[in-house]
């Protein structure tokens, strides 16, 4: 069945190891401080890996039912979404709400 | 003569409406997965004023993270990466019926969850001390920036409601301890552990992008 995949203990240090390794890597990189706004570019794609390893093999959607992925896709989708249309608003304003 | 029951399959985990233990697993997995969703346009809704402040005033988190500790930021990445190594872990001695490996994950997994409340405990309350309180409360005259409290009061928002879920996340968890002493879980039945370890999994990888987002601007 797809819902019963068993990780050996050998993979899953594995994949910790990766993640921490990616976690040291993520602190390394502001110690050589790249330019605005290519830091936010590495911070934020290192965080996307770190967290499609999670996802994949930490929960198991590597071997899980392709409808069960969908459903995380579509979440990433529709935050997208919501940040996307809502900064169409708020990076084209005059004057930013006064009072905030 | 029938056999030993100990060589049938255990069913009395298994609802009526549902043909096999399969379907039953397959059920709450989905369910669960559809929670997760909800769980991630949440918390969706707290890193969409992130990135529309951080549009607005990008010199203001560039001042204010350094308020924010980095060394405890990495230790506390790390202890929450552990704790996903150890929940799968959990996972896979329930699948294997090593319920007692089961059991000694679990505690593991409380004692980092409960590592990480108590770091995030240290670093809310030296913010405190200073005047450094969410917004109309702050009285924080360190950072030269009008808008100073508006990065903390995303600060507190994301870290707190992540915080809250780590608490409830040690809940289910101890729950899970008492269970499986009761020797409720088996390698046929192992639902609990499996949904409460994605519900931890995303605990962690909500961490994994506050982290570099909060405490890393140069």
């Amino acid at each position: 069945m797809s819902g019963h995949h068993i990780s050996s203990a050998k993979f899953l240090w594995g994949v910790a190891i990766s993640l921490f390794f990616l976690t040291f890597l993520t602190v390394a990189v502001t110690w050589i401080h790249i330019p605005e706004p290519w830091n936010v570019v590495v911070a934020i794609t290192i965080a996307a890996i770190k967290a499609t390893i999670v996802a994949a093999f930490f929960m198991n959607l590597w071997w899980d039912s392709k409808f069960n992925v969908m459903l995380f896709l579509m979440s990433i989708l529709f935050f997208l979404l919501l940040v996307g249309i809502t900064l169409l608003d708020t990076l084209y304003r005059v004057d930013p709400v006064p009072s905030f | 003569m029938s056999q030993p029951s100990s060589v049938e399959e255990k069913l009395d985990h298994l609802q009526h409406h549902f043909i096999d233990s399969d379907q039953q697993f397959e059920a709450s997995k989905l369910g669960m997965w559809i929670f997760l969703v909800t769980e991630i346009l949440f918390f969706g809704g707290l890193f969409a004023a992130y990135i529309v402040y951080r549009a607005w005033y990008p010199e203001l988190y560039l001042l204010a993270s350094e308020e924010l500790d980095v060394f405890w930021g990495t230790v506390n990445t790390f202890v929450l990466i552990g704790s996903s190594l150890t929940v799968a872990m959990a996972i896979r001695s329930a699948q294997l019926n090593q319920i007692r490996g089961l059991i000694i994950n679990l505690w593991i997994t409380i004692g980092l969850a409960l590592t990480f409340m108590v770091i995030k405990y240290f670093e809310y309350v030296e913010k405190f001390e200073k005047g450094i309180l969410p917004g109309a409360h702050y009285s924080y005259e360190g950072i030269a920036h009008e808008k100073a409290n508006i990065f903390f009061s995303i600060y507190y928002m994301m870290t707190g409601l992540h915080g809250i879920h780590v608490l409830i996340g040690i809940g289910l968890m101890i729950w899970l301890v008492f269970k499986a002493k009761k020797k409720v879980f088996h390698s046929g039945y192992y639902t609990p552990v499996e949904i409460t370890g994605l519900y931890w999994h995303l605990v962690d990888v909500i961490w994994i992008f506050l982290f570099p987002l909060l405490y890393l601007i140069d």
